[in-house]
């Protein structure tokens, strides 16, 4: 339940610039792609959109087959409590506990405080910050913190994780360490879509690689990683 | 792609206890913000306060007023004067048929001999009538009216006594009661307009506190929107600080109040007193308290939901 297709998505803003045109993509359920291109080029756009933060001035773009554009702002909820979203300035809370910025999308879901406890203290040992959770973000270097949005994104169990530019100000090695903790999300059958312009490291990691230019698609590759895995995913 | 999907992203269903749950952890967030900002909620609860105890207090001001009315000790009543000559049979007819109506406590007859007696007492004008020769002064019938009648009442027995046989003259004796009704009427209305108006500052003084919680939780309300959260999850810490503001507004108005009833009383007593009047001052009872603080939490839900729907309705996320 991660399958996810744009048709001929073009976004023009109320000033009249156009930041994608017809761009058609499909990501299949279970892949990992790298969103890349010059710092305008549509990236985050392209990602807004699919999270329904805007809407596309044309085309479709369908996730299960389903139109998101056109949900209703009644099940709009539902729709991204099924996403997961890492952004680059994390949107931690300040004045909560990492414990319970991790929780919010659980307590959105209703979900029960015991099995929250649970759920919360699983994702923050996978991006290793168990000892952090009493503590404040402020408390965490740059790098914990974006772990700890990841923690956020991931403790719901999506189907589907968008990351912007989750690896921003980070340093190399950092950098690489949160896209393996990427890969390892995408490893359980999650779909990741990563917007990043940091050429060296995305091409390193040998996924698929989507390259945007003014709001067009110029490049679509897929590295080694990704044809081993659509291999196995054909086999499957 | 044609197949027909079943819904991937069901509406949740949080069951009671997740609703329960949600709503204990919010209110219990939501009174903690409001008692952080200890000096902020309390402006806006005296402001709310001011705006809940004028009207509320009118209303106090009427309900007893009211009560004055009905249980009005000075009791009203009429007079009822016949043509001279009239026959006693005539009298007593009258002063039976008025008698037997329940809204009549007390009849007393004066016969032209005895309204004669009545007028010597008051001494030396007394000589003047009996150079007249003929008795001018006519029998009369004093009616005073039981407890529970009302003006309308001694209105409707006036008409009727008017049609009465020999009757030249109705005297309705109301003008007191007449003055306080008129009172309890301007008082009323007076309570809906200022009612109406302070109810509306209330909601605005709210609307406008909220909105600065919203403008402080606003990272909050976006990661919200961000993980799915509802439109109504969104809004819910917003009312519970609006039902928080009115109600502590709905607490100092019933302060103000009893602050302000144990100043008027005893002038009120006072002034009473001298009309031969003693009254419990009435209404300020746990029924009133508890509308009171109704009212409040209400106004002030509705200045959140106003301000909810100014600030959250189309916010975007960036
Ligand atoms: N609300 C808006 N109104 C007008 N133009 C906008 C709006 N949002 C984005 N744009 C423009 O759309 C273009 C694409 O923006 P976008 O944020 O998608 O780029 P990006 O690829 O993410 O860039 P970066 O790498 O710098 O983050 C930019 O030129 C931007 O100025
Ligand atoms: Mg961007």
């Amino acid at each position: 339940m991660g399958h996810i297709e744009f048709h001929q998505v073009s976004k023009r803003f109320e000033n009249g610039f156009e930041a994608l045109h017809r761009v058609s993509a499909t990501f299949e359920e279970g892949s990992m792609s790298f969103l890349t291109g010059h710092s305008g080029a549509g990236k985050s756009t392209f990602l807004r959109l699919l999270l329904c933060l805007d809407r596309p001035t044309r085309g479709q773009i369908l996730v299960n087959g389903i139109n998101v554009t056109q949900l209703s702002s009644s099940r709009l909820p539902y729709y991204r409590q099924h996403l997961g979203a890492v952004f680059q300035d994390h949107h931690l809370l300040s004045q909560r506990t990492i414990y319970d910025n991790v929780a919010i999308p659980l307590r959105v879901a209703g979900m029960k405080e015991r099995d929250i406890g649970r759920r919360v203290r699983a994702a923050l040992t996978r991006v290793d910050l168990l000892s952090k959770e009493r503590l404040l973000p402020a408390h965490l270097s740059t790098g914990e913190q974006q772990r700890v949005g990841i923690a956020r994104a991931v403790v719901t169990r999506p189907k589907i994780l968008l990351a912007d530019e989750p690896t921003g100000n980070l340093d190399p090695q950092l950098s690489r360490d949160i896209m393996e903790l990427f890969r390892q999300f995408n490893q359980v059958g999650t779909t990741v879509i990563i917007a990043s312009h940091d050429r060296d490291l995305i091409e390193d990691m040998g996924e698929r690689i989507v390259e945007l230019a003014n709001g067009s698609i110029t490049r679509d590759s897929r590295g080694p990683a990704a044809q081993a895995q659509s291999d196995t995913l054909a086999v499957t | 792609m044609a197949r027909k999907l079943k819904d991937p992203w069901p509406r949740q269903r949080v069951g009671l206890g997740g609703w329960v749950r949600d709503h204990w952890r919010i209110a219990n967030e939501a009174f903690s913000y409001v008692s952080l900002r200890f000096g902020t909620s309390l402006l806006v609860w005296l402001l709310v306060g001011i705006a809940l105890a004028l009207p509320s207090g009118l209303y106090l001001l009427q309900q007893n007023l009211a009560d004055m009315t009905q249980g009005w000790e000075g009791r009203p009543g009429l007079s009822l004067y016949f043509e001279p000559g009239v026959e006693p049979a005539v009298l007593a007819a009258a002063a039976q048929q008025l008698q037997d109506r329940s809204e009549v406590a007390e009849v007393k007859v004066i016969d032209q001999a005895q309204a004669l007696a009545d007028f010597r007492e008051f001494g030396a004008l007394g000589d003047a009538l009996d150079i007249l020769g003929d008795n001018p002064l006519p029998a009369s019938i004093r009616a005073t009216l039981a407890t529970d009648a009302t003006l309308a009442d001694l209105e409707t027995l006036a008409r009727i006594a008017e049609r009465g046989e020999g009757v030249t003259d109705v005297v309705l004796e109301k003008t007191w009661l007449e003055r306080v009704i008129d009172i309890s009427t301007l008082v009323t209305r007076l309570g809906l307009v200022l009612g109406a108006l302070f109810a509306l500052g209330a909601v605005l003084v709210t609307a406008t506190s909220v909105r600065l919680a919203i403008e402080a939780r606003l990272e909050e309300v976006r990661v919200m929107k961000l993980v799915g959260a509802t439109e109504g999850q969104i809004r819910r810490p917003f009312l519970y600080f609006g039902a928080l503001y009115g109600l502590g507004g709905a607490i100092v108005a019933a302060m103000l109040l009893s602050a302000a009833l144990l100043v008027v009383e005893q002038p009120i007593n006072h002034l009473l007193n001298s009309y031969g009047q003693g009254l419990e001052l009435s209404g300020f009872n746990p029924i009133f308290l508890v509308a009171l603080l109704v009212t409040g939490a209400v106004l002030g839900v509705l200045g959140s939901l106003l301000a909810a729907h100014q600030r959250l309705a189309d916010l975007a996320i960036h």
